[in-house]
């Protein structure tokens, strides 16, 4: 029959299409092939396989980073990328079917989730054979108390990142500010005189999106953001925090456009000052190598103190992890300085090891002076689940009174009810 | 739905017959067969939609009772059944409200829209079957096949209110600009009015598929009749394409009742909650939280109000017919 | 020609312009973002976020495109889609004929079942990501291509158009094959898929399309980049906070292009299709 036959023909070429493509689709292609066997003797104490979980953008050049550890150790890395997007999915997913990498990077916005889905292993105990990982090497932001609230050691730093007070030089000259404000009352008095409506100039930019900032200005108000667990947008320190953040925009300094793109916005000089990340140092670097000279970054403004955000990613090792000493082997040479100066040289993120900063090459880098300084006071957004229900709270209720113009007094009441809801469930 | 014969449905090739053997069958074996036979051809689709449509949907029902979190999922000994509590925090809850609200908003205004839009186009490609008005059924099909990610790129470059095209051209014609996604209400409608151009390209080809299937015979009969061209097309035409119609109506109605898409990646439901859909609100409070069972309970919520319209719409079109 | 057939030839021509100046300039905002797509993948980064905006670049260049090679595995994903598109039309089969089966054999079973179909449009995918990736888990199928296209291998809104089409093949033709003595199989191949060879070209054409652009499934049911599909492939480009909007554009473009290219071949036939036996 004339049909079945072409009908019958189209199946079989479909199945035959579908195997080829996916039998092509074969083997991984990237990591180097496992080393000699000159360290065989101690390849009976660990396997000889990782997995490893890394961010999407930067997988490639990761595996030419660990390509050394591969060929010294004997053990075959495999990196598996996943999108910055994706991350919670591919945890859930994990966490349900225990099926996981052997280490994985995690954002540090998402550690608590890690922490609450019991995916990662406890390393304290295994520490002490691994002299790069410890804690002395890093950062007090990110002494192990800070990041496992519960106790015990769930992960390491790998990278750090911060925020600084980007400037535009020339437009602060020609507005006659000699420097970059270093106080909160010097911020908002320049903002005000740089700001030009009618031109559509700006003196600061906030990000609506920017869930950090209220909190850095807590602790430049010399407060907490939590305390004993709970949430607390009630103290005085939150309070002057957010009298600041809103008259920033009650003095009109502040752009109220939600989607305005902070790069163009600095680079075409619509935004004189705002607190970013050296992301956008490299946006703009990229984008507007003319605009060298006129831009720089300092610290940011202080009212009690000059603490801003540490961020970034830490590694941790999986629970259910069947190679716990390769993994520990593999942190172990990740947070080797020298390691953590060729990643920032490959992939532009700041190392988390503090020694790796004594290099010439991020010493030699103005920029990263800046960052570097500001990196010695700088601590972690709360590792809680707490703090990720409450964070969207407490933008939207600041967003709602500077924007919309919604009630300020009970605005901030509903924001405190919600809180304490949060602050009540488990 | 009657059956009525399909015109010429058949090529040439399909009516050449099929080989005879003897017949020596009673009438009465066929009407087991029959039965036998329907459910051969459909089980392995319903098995596939079993296992993967209605058993997510029967985990969720069950979950909705739970306190499930993603520490559940690591240790399911630790979950509780915590009965209606989940439900009863979402009816207590402003945002669900303003979310539902939205959603029906939306869908009030959106699924008549599209209709209506995507029977003009429909109607105006029909006009000629040239090379031109090919070329533009393929442009106007082009929404539909785009990867999300493309047009919510391209239409947030668009709407942004520094550097993007519609604020351009306002201020060409000395109009000031709008903050098409950062204000509440300008938001709701730009979110609104993707999810329309976007949702145009199919219908108006189903739509443009009926119309062509109506018979000439008909309305060469109005016409003789003295029937105007607008009388001929509102009483000829139009219940000619009575399914298809209501076909694109059901299936924009389920689609729109499930809005996600758009203000997902154009708004994250800004400005302020202000385009947070039942779906989206779902997507943030529950899922990305983690929140499992709370986030089970809505979803359940939303099949049941979706369940209900669908019947509800397939009861009154048998009515009609 | 008699004067009143040309004048009314001549009205007929207006007509016709003047319904297409509308439609044309509704076509173009339609086309607008696609050309805009295209023009700024070939752009430099700082053309592609300059105000006032430029339609087309004045410089071209291809960096994005060869950065999607060369940062992603670009190929291979696009053989991993290639073969989902493949697989997706082998459940384009079992979806016509669960259709044929509500259609033509109607009993209160089936036609529950065929509701329970459709409650499955209605739920969103979120919530049956955890369970299905247990099931697909359980049954080994993780990290495979088949396993991936399982989720979506049926597609409801697929049955649904199968069964309102298949209803109006007469029976009589149907019987007729019976006493001939053919099988079911036979008719079903014989007779009920040509005869609906335009809802199988529409549903094929959604099938490829979703098949083409799937991500959820594909990022959840994959244990390592082998299995990753274009979709997936291009979210991996996206920073955590500035993306290069270049080579999205790109990527995006790399991915609708095809799309493009095929429906403008196959629409000749979806609507000639249609002509022969409309959906009434």
């Amino acid at each position: 029959m004339m049909h079945s036959r072409r009908a019958a023909t189209a199946l079989v070429a479909t199945l035959i299409l579908t195997t080829t493509a996916a039998c092509a689709a074969g083997p991984a292609a990237s990591t180097t092939p496992a080393g000699s066997a000159s360290e065989a003797s101690s390849a009976a104490t660990y396997g000889k396989a990782l997995t490893v979980w890394v961010m999407g953008d930067s997988a490639t050049k990761f595996e030419q980073l660990i390509a050394p550890f591969e060929t010294q150790s004997g053990i075959d890395v495999t990196v598996e990328a996943i999108p910055w997007d994706s991350v919670n999915d591919r945890l859930t997913s994990a966490v349900a079917s225990g099926k996981g990498p052997d280490v994985t990077q995690i954002g540090l916005s998402q550690l608590a989730s890690f922490l609450k889905g019991d995916a990662l292993a406890d390393v304290s105990a295994d520490l002490a054979a691994y002299p790069n990982l410890a804690e002395s090497n890093f950062p007090s932001a990110v002494a192990s108390t800070a990041l496992n609230p519960s106790g015990g050691v769930y992960s390491v730093p790998w990278i750090a990142d911060t925020r600084v007070l980007f400037y535009r030089s020339d437009l602060l000259s020609a507005a006659g500010i000699a420097a970059p404000p270093k106080t909160w009352d010097e911020l908002r008095a320049d903002a005000k005189k740089l700001t030009d409506k009618a031109a559509k100039h700006y003196g600061y930019y906030i990000p609506q999106w920017d869930a950090p900032l209220p909190v850095t200005y807590t602790w430049q108000a010399g407060g907490e953001i939590m305390a004993d667990g709970k949430i607390d947008v009630t103290s005085d320190a939150f309070t002057k925090a957010a009298d600041h953040y809103l008259g920033l925009y009650a003095d009109g300094s502040v752009p109220t456009a939600s989607d305005f793109d902070q790069t163009t916005g600095f680079i075409s000089g619509s935004v004189a000052m705002l607190v970013s990340g050296p992301y956008l140092a490299k946006a703009v670097a990229e984008q507007a190598p003319e605009l060298d000279g006129k831009w720089s970054v300092a610290t940011v403004p202080t009212d009690v103190s000059g603490t801003s955000l540490y961020a970034g990613s830490n590694l941790g090792v999986w629970k259910n992890t069947t190679n716990k000493v390769g993994a520990l082997m593999l942190l172990n040479y990740l947070a080797d300085p020298a390691t953590q100066v060729a990643w920032y040289t490959s992939n532009g993120d700041l190392p988390a090891a503090t020694k790796a900063y004594q290099d010439a090459k991020l010493s030699a880098d103005p920029l990263v002076q800046v960052y570097a300084e500001q990196l010695k006071d700088a601590r972690l957004l709360p590792v809680s689940t707490k703090w990720d229900a409450a964070s969207s709270e407490i933008l939207n209720a600041l967003n709602k009174i500077a924007v919309s113009g919604a009630d300020k007094g009970a605005t901030l009441k509903a924001l405190a009810d919600k809180v304490a809801t949060i602050n009540a469930g488990n | 739905m009657q059956s009525s014969p399909a015109p010429g449905g058949l090529a040439a090739s399909d009516r050449r017959p099929l080989p005879r053997r003897p017949v020596a069958r009673a009438a009465s074996h066929r009407r087991p067969t029959s039965r036998w036979a329907g459910w051969g051809f459909a089980l392995p689709a319903l098995a596939l939609v079993a296992v993967f449509g209605l058993m997510p949907i029967l985990v969720a029902a069950g979950v909705s009772f739970t306190d499930l979190d993603i520490a559940g999922l690591a240790h399911p000994e630790t979950i509780r059944l915590v009965g209606a509590a989940n439900y009863v925090q979402l009816a207590g809850d402003p945002e669900f409200w303003a979310a539902f609200a939205l959603t029906a908003g939306y869908v009030v205004v959106g699924v008549p829209l599209i209709a209506v839009l995507a029977l003009a186009v429909a109607t105006g490609l029909n006009r000629s079957d040239g090379r031109f008005f090919r070329l533009l059924r393929t442009l106007y099909f082009l929404p539909a096949v785009t990867a999300l990610v493309a047009i919510s790129v391209i239409w947030k470059y668009m709407f942004n209110g520094q550097f993007g095209l519609f604020n351009w051209l306002l201020d060409l014609v000395g109009l000031p600009a709008v903050n098409w996604l950062s204000d509440p209400a300008s938001a709701q409608i730009a979110v609104g009015l993707v999810a329309v151009w976007r949702a145009i390209g199919l219908n108006s080809i189903i739509l443009l598929a009926a119309l062509q299937g109506v018979p000439g015979e008909q309305l060469e009969a109005a016409a003789l009749d003295g029937a105007g061209p607008v009388r001929r097309y509102l009483y000829v035409v139009l219940p000619q394409i009575r399914f298809a119609l209501g076909f694109v109506v059901m299936t924009t109605l389920i689609g729109w009742l499930q809005f996600f898409d758009e203000p997902f990646v154009l708004t994250d439901g800004g400005p302020v909650g202000a385009t947070t859909s039942l779906s989206l609100f779902l997507f943030k409070r529950g899922f990305r939280l983690n929140e499992f069972g709370y986030a089970s309970a809505g979803s359940i919520v939303l099949l049941v109000t979706i369940a209900a319209v669908t019947l509800i719409q397939l009861r009154l079109r048998k009515a009609h017919d | 020609m008699t004067k009143t057939q040309s004048r009314r030839k001549a009205r007929e021509r207006v007509a016709t312009v003047l319904i297409a100046v509308p439609l044309t300039v509704g076509a173009l905002v339609c086309a607008l973002p696609f050309v805009w797509m295209v023009a700024n993948s070939v752009k430099t980064r700082s053309e592609a976020v300059s105000y006032p905006p430029q339609l087309l670049p004045s410089q071209w260049t291809f960096a994005a495109y060869t950065k999607l090679f060369t940062e992603l595995d670009f190929l291979h994903y696009m053989l991993n889609t290639v073969a989902l598109v493949g697989i997706g039309l082998v459940g384009l089969l079992l979806t016509a004929m669960a259709g044929y089966g509500f259609a033509k054999f109607p009993g209160r079973a089936l036609g529950w079942g065929f509701f329970a179909v459709l409650m499955t449009m209605m739920i969103p995918a979120q919530v049956t990501m955890i369970p299905t990736y247990l099931v697909v888990n359980a049954a080994g199928l993780t990290n495979n291509l088949v396993g991936i296209a399982l989720p979506t291998l049926v597609s409801a809104f697929g049955v649904f158009l199968f069964r309102q089409f298949m209803i109006t093949i007469p029976d009589s033709l149907l019987e007729a094959a019976r006493i001939d003595g053919a099988s079911e199989l036979r008719i079903f191949f014989a007779i009920a898929l040509p005869v609906s060879r335009p809802i199988l070209i529409v549903q094929g054409l959604l099938t490829v399309i979703a098949s083409w652009n799937s991500f959820l499934w594909p990022l959840i049911l994959s244990s390592s980049q082998r299995t990753y599909t274009l979709s997936v492939g291009l979210s991996l480009l996206n920073k955590q906070i500035t993306t290069d909007p270049t080579v999205q554009m790109a990527g995006a473009a790399l991915m609708t292009l095809p799309i493009i290219v095929l429906f403008f071949l196959a629409q000749r036939h979806i609507v000639a299709g249609f002509t022969m036996s409309g959906i009434k």
